[in-house]
């Protein structure tokens, strides 16, 4: 048995090219480094978040610990899995990772109950009465109850991101990967959200959540992890962050983040 | 001497093959279309030969292939490009698929490539994940071109007179040249059938797609 997790060694990730247009010959410089030299351990049950300005690459990191982006270099694993070695079944990877998006990215021609049921069908093989139990416990579970048949797009967004998370949990995964959840959703919504996510961490649900949402990191997370220009710069408990980082950078980022959410609220 | 009800009766009996030559054409198209507009977006390495079959279907009048396959291949083969009915499904369908794969491919693309992540993210491989999520929204999507896809279709099974199906135009010309070689009633009349033929299925699938896209908020 594997001591963690998931566990992620030296990740690298590049986007673009760099190098000369042929019909232009002006230099263009695309290449962004969102992924730099990244390695995180996380045991069942922790609660992890990372923070960090946008465009740093905390996105493109949680994608490629559940291998939607593939990675230029390093290792993950899955438990005692190697899911950056060639030959890796990585469809059975991922149905073991649970993935909830920015954008929330439900199936737009499923039912919140499909778009739950679907995966438990056609990737668990489930029979049908199994699946639609598993289903409705799952939203029951996210408190989406009463519009269980509609449409994504008759949802509003708190209803779908909890679907959304709903899709995620379903399936039992080993952890879920939350790719900041609320970020999409007004204030009231994203109080809606942050309660689900508060009782699957009462429950000891593994997940690595990326967020802004301060109180909430302080209340549930064990390790707060501020990355910034694609690496991770500094990690720690809510209290160090909150009261004195260690790096310049993260106490001037925690400055202005609590700033804004007592401007804010 | 044929009268108007007697041409336009001679007419209608040719709508049974007619509509049987669009419909079968068009199902050939989403059965060739489909798979082309998906390999063309998802398989980089072999969408080239999509681009080349695409532009040599669309490129070559349908007259032509109609021509070459049933008079030029027909004499030297059996069974099926002997058989006017096939060639006409034949190279209609296959031209359609060319047509459709490019309606699809742009409905992919609207459909979004966060869908295939999304879908992927669950566990399903590329290709289940463009089957279970991709197909159903992208058939949606295409609704609009579709019907104008059925349309062309109707209009273009009129080609087949020259390979001598007995549907509406073929009927419409044998009118034409047989005493006392009326040239306006048969083909006013055969014109109306036309559009009584693609009006309303292109309007029911626009109105369907619509609806539907609607519902699913695309």
């Amino acid at each position: 048995m594997a001591d963690f997790v998931m566990e992620a060694k030296h990740v690298y990730k590049t986007y673009g090219k760099s190098g000369k247009k042929a019909s232009t010959s002006i230099d263009i410089k695309t290449k962004v480094e969102a992924v730099k030299d990244v390695s995180l351990q996380i045991r069942k049950g922790d609660i992890k978040l990372i923070f960090g300005p946008s465009g740093s690459g905390k996105s493109t990191f949680l994608r490629c610990l559940a291998m939607l982006d593939i990675p230029d270099k390093g290792e993950i694993y899955l438990g005692d899995e190697c899911l950056t070695k060639p030959g890796v079944d990585l469809n059975k990877a991922r149905a073991r990772i649970g993935f909830v998006f920015q954008n929330i990215y439900l199936f737009r021609h499923l039912t919140a109950l499909g778009n739950v049921e679907l995966a438990l069908r056609q990737v668990l093989k489930l029979p049908k009465e199994e699946a639609r139990k598993r289903a409705l416990d799952a939203l029951k579970e996210v408190k989406v109850t009463d519009c269980v048949s509609k449409y994504p797009a008759q949802l509003s967004g708190g209803q779908a991101q909890r679907v959304g998370i709903a899709r995620a949990l379903s399936r039992n995964p080993d952890i879920i990967l939350l790719d900041e959840p609320t970020s999409a959703l007004d204030p009231e919504l994203t109080g809606e959200v942050i309660d689900t996510l508060r009782d699957l961490a009462n429950e000891g649900t593994t997940m690595l959540i990326v967020s802004h949402e301060m109180p909430f990191a302080r209340e549930v997370a064990e390790e707060m992890i501020f990355y910034d220009e694609g690496t991770i710069i500094e990690t720690g408990p809510p209290s160090q962050f909150f009261n004195a980082p260690n790096t310049d950078r993260a106490r001037k980022f925690m400055t202005r983040i609590i700033n804004r959410t007592t401007r804010e609220y | 001497m044929l009268d108007v009800w007697q041409q336009l009766i001679l007419l209608l009996e040719g709508v049974p093959l007619t509509l049987s030559i669009s419909i079968l054409s068009f199902l050939v198209g989403i059965a060739v279309g489909f798979p082309l507009a998906f390999i063309r977006v998802y398989e980089k390495e072999t969408s080239f030969l999509v681009d080349a079959y695409e532009k040599i279907f669309r490129g070559i009048p349908e007259i032509v292939l109609m021509l070459l396959f049933f008079f030029g291949l027909g004499p030297y083969f059996t069974f099926p490009f002997n058989s006017a009915f096939f060639v006409a499904v034949f190279v209609l369908g296959l031209r359609s698929g060319a047509n459709q794969s490019q309606i699809y491919r742009g409905a992919i693309y609207g459909v979004g490539n966060e869908q295939m992540i999304a879908g992927m993210s669950v566990g399903f491989s590329k290709w289940r994940s463009i089957w279970y999520i991709m197909v159903p929204q992208v058939f949606t999507f295409s609704t609009p071109g579709l019907g104008s896809e059925y349309a062309l279709l109707i209009k273009d099974s009129a080609y087949v007179y020259v390979i001598f199906l007995a549907e509406v135009m073929t009927r419409a010309v044998q009118i034409r040249t047989s005493p006392p070689y009326d040239a306006v009633t048969p083909f006013v009349l055969a014109a109306l059938i036309y559009i009584a033929l693609t009006f309303p299925i292109a309007l029911w699938l626009d109105k369907w797609g619509t609806k539907r896209k609607k519902k699913i908020g695309l």
